[in-house]
């Protein structure tokens, strides 16, 4: 699941504070359940951001809409509605969503409510972590389930290094050193009788460095059978 | 009643089976009749339905902005003194079962302001209650 993290208000506030109304523009999916971005947090935000110009002494209001997943541009531009006198959009999407309400939106301002962060997992209810960077290469089948690339802090494809201590990672925080899960995992399933794969050099080139991804399917859109 | 909705375009073309990607549609055809049979609790409400129908039959708006069903319904515990809502009889229940003496079915506002009047008020005290200090 995406996981992203509320700008400070007072950031927003810079960003909206040019118009008169705004929409504020809640998705319904990744961002509501990490309890940021959905249809309570984007009523809460307006409510927030009506007082505070309020105090200002500006005239401003706000609209607010929530759409299942703002990352799907024709739903967006068939099931949201924006009154003719909204000034701008202010998403409280991913990046992914906010891109997509700014493409179908071309003439309005579509401003971040959000900093996306990461692709990560709860744990217990109210935590996300990280364990995914989206690498393109998935080597979990080798590291026992558990991703040196997103919980490792040096992205290590052979380690543990020498700053692991006690399970934890040397960087500051209480942060878990994913070679030694790696490590404990793998004793667990078979005792570590297996001897640990020397994982070769990647290739990053999957990853971000081959500049932005795509992904197309035309053969999984099946026609109409008639 | 089903969340997904057609139109009277919908001819039936399974376009929207073939397509779904959580397996969420299917159809049976018995009788002479081909039913169109959807699982709300399948669907990830994608839209892929919607956007491949080259009918537009499917009115995903039902999808996205689905009536509310009722999941269960129970008895209420009202405050002794004002009759708010408080909690449900069941809610009480497990209170009592964890805590001797659960307590007394008394408002925030009751417990904290008028609590000598509300044991008064127990005791057979009959006089018109008083307003809240607040």
């Amino acid at each position: 699941m995406i996981v992203a993290e509320r700008k400070p208000l007072e950031e927003i506030i810079a960003s909206v504070s040019s118009y008169r109304k705004i929409l504020v523009l809640g998705c319904g999916t990744c961002v509501s359940v990490c309890l940021t971005g959905g249809d309570r947090e984007a009523r809460h935000l307006a409510r927030q951001l009506e007082l505070s110009m309020s105090e200002r002494g500006q005239p401003f209001s706000c609209e607010v809409a929530t759409i299942e997943r703002q990352c799907e541009g024709d739903i967006v531009q068939a099931y949201v509605r924006v009154s003719p006198d909204v000034e701008a959009i202010l998403s409280t999407a991913c990046g992914a969503g906010v891109q997509t309400v700014a493409a179908v939106y071309g003439s309005l301002p579509v401003i971040p409510a959000l900093n996306t962060t990461f692709l990560g997992a709860s744990d217990e209810p109210g935590t996300w972590e990280e364990r995914c960077v989206g690498c393109g290469d998935c080597v979990l089948a080798w590291t026992a389930g558990i991703c040196p690339v997103a919980r490792c802090s040096k992205q290590l494809f052979n380690g543990p290094c020498g700053g692991s201590s006690g399970g934890k990672c040397e960087i500051e925080g209480d942060v878990d050193c994913a070679w030694h899960l790696i490590l404990q995992r793998l004793t667990e399933i078979d005792g570590l009788k297996g001897s640990l794969p020397m994982i070769p050099p990647r290739d990053w080139s999957k990853e971000r460095a081959g500049g932005p991804r795509m992904m197309r399917k035309p053969d999984k859109v099946y026609a109409a059978s008639f | 009643m089903s969340f997904f909705k057609v139109n009277f375009n919908c001819n039936g073309c399974l376009a929207c089976v073939h397509n779904c990607p959580s397996s969420a549609l299917t159809f049976k055809d018995k009788d002479n009749r081909r039913t169109l049979l959807h699982n709300m609790s399948l669907c990830a409400r994608c839209g892929n339905c919607w956007r491949v129908c080259p009918q537009d039959a499917i009115q995903f708006e039902g999808i996205l902005d689905g009536q509310w069903q009722e999941v269960t319904s129970m008895d209420l515990v009202a405050c002794k003194i004002c009759g708010e809502p408080l909690y449900t009889v069941n809610y009480q229940d497990t209170l009592n079962q964890k805590i001797k003496n659960g307590g007394e079915a008394l408002c925030p506002l009751h417990r904290k302001t008028l609590s000598l009047e509300a044991w008064a008020h127990f005791a057979g005290d009959t006089t018109p209650q008083r307003r809240a200090k607040t």
